[in-house]
């Protein structure tokens, strides 16, 4: 029983030609030690240096928003003093990378705030539908910019993802309960 | 001022070498690290406090980063705009951008912070090798 339910779960993946799957609270040395992987994977891939850097990039870039911005957390209520790392929270999503033929798709889901989901829908949708030559411009922009509101970076990582990206980014929203969404974000490289 | 500053690269992180008796500045590696502000910092402060003393002296400064996320780029612009505010005062001041030839997204990017540049003379160099 135990044998097949994982062994389903793991062929469900495999059927979607998923190589890599994360499903959890995700830290910067979860980002650390599965990049670390992807790397060595795609080293033995034998991919060339540009799609490797690609896909390492849209992975970082997806992972950092899963640690930054995933409305779904969880934080100890007291922490030791020695530790303030412990007093950090730590937050929810889903990671995979994916191969098909000579692409590798990276994907990663998380919940948002409902009232966000408009936003970042617009956002999306403006990145997704420019040039290279647009995605350079606004990057320089951007880059220029104050970040904003409540951004924890620079605001440029769905610009860096698009632009690393052989494709139009794809995205998709699907209401979870009053107040969060489920955020989808899906790079083919 | 220190007559350098040297940090050790890590896997996530690039080497810092600042040789501030040879006017000879080099960030070389990877950069993505857990908290940009924490990395850059004493970056910032030895590179300022530097360039402050640098007058209308001459400064060489080489990037050789393979891979950095969007938050460090950020940073990058920072270094390269003080960079070009020294050499506005009258600095002569060099920025050597070197990129992988086999990855042409370094090589923009270099392209887009060299456009900025007023003062400081760019130049963009394939990685030796």
């Amino acid at each position: 029983m135990l044998a097949s339910q994982l062994m389903d779960l793991r062929g469900m993946l495999h059927s979607q030609g998923v190589i890599f799957a994360y499903s959890g609270y995700v830290t910067e040395p979860v980002l650390s030690g599965v990049g670390e992987a992807l790397k060595q994977k795609l080293t033995i891939d034998d991919a060339d240096t540009k799609t490797l850097r690609s896909v390492f990039a849209v992975f970082v870039e997806q992972m950092q928003n899963i640690i930054r911005y995933s409305a779904e957390k969880a934080q100890p209520a007291l922490a030791p003093a020695s530790d303030p790392r412990a007093l950090m929270e730590i937050r929810y999503g889903i990671l995979t990378i994916g191969r098909e033929g000579a692409d590798y798709m990276v994907c990663a889901g998380n919940l948002v705030e409902r009232s966000d989901v408009e936003r970042l829908r617009a956002k999306l949708s403006r990145i997704r539908d420019m040039s290279k030559d647009e995605l350079k411009a606004l990057y320089k922009e951007q880059l220029r910019a104050e970040p904003e509101k409540g951004s924890k970076g620079a605001g440029l990582g769905f610009m860096e993802i698009a632009r690393r990206a052989s494709k139009p980014i794809e995205f998709d929203f699907t209401d979870v309960d009053a107040t969060h969404a489920f955020f989808a974000l899906k790079a083919t490289i | 001022m220190r007559d350098k500053l040297d940090i050790q690269a890590t896997t996530r992180t690039p080497a810092v070498s600042f040789d501030f008796m040879q006017n000879h500045l080099k960030i070389t590696g990877e950069s993505y690290p857990e908290d940009v502000t924490e990395f850059y910092g004493p970056v910032f402060t030895a590179l300022d406090s530097y360039l402050g003393k640098l007058g209308s002296g001459t400064c060489r400064f080489d990037f050789e980063l393979i891979y950095l996320n969007s938050s460090s780029a950020k940073a990058i612009m920072m270094l390269m705009d003080k960079l070009d505010a020294a050499a506005k005062k009258g600095a002569a001041v060099d920025v050597y951008w070197y990129y992988d030839k086999e990855d042409d997204t370094m090589q923009e990017l270099g392209e887009e912070f060299g456009e900025d540049l007023e003062n400081a003379k760019f130049h963009l160099e394939k990685m030796p090798g």
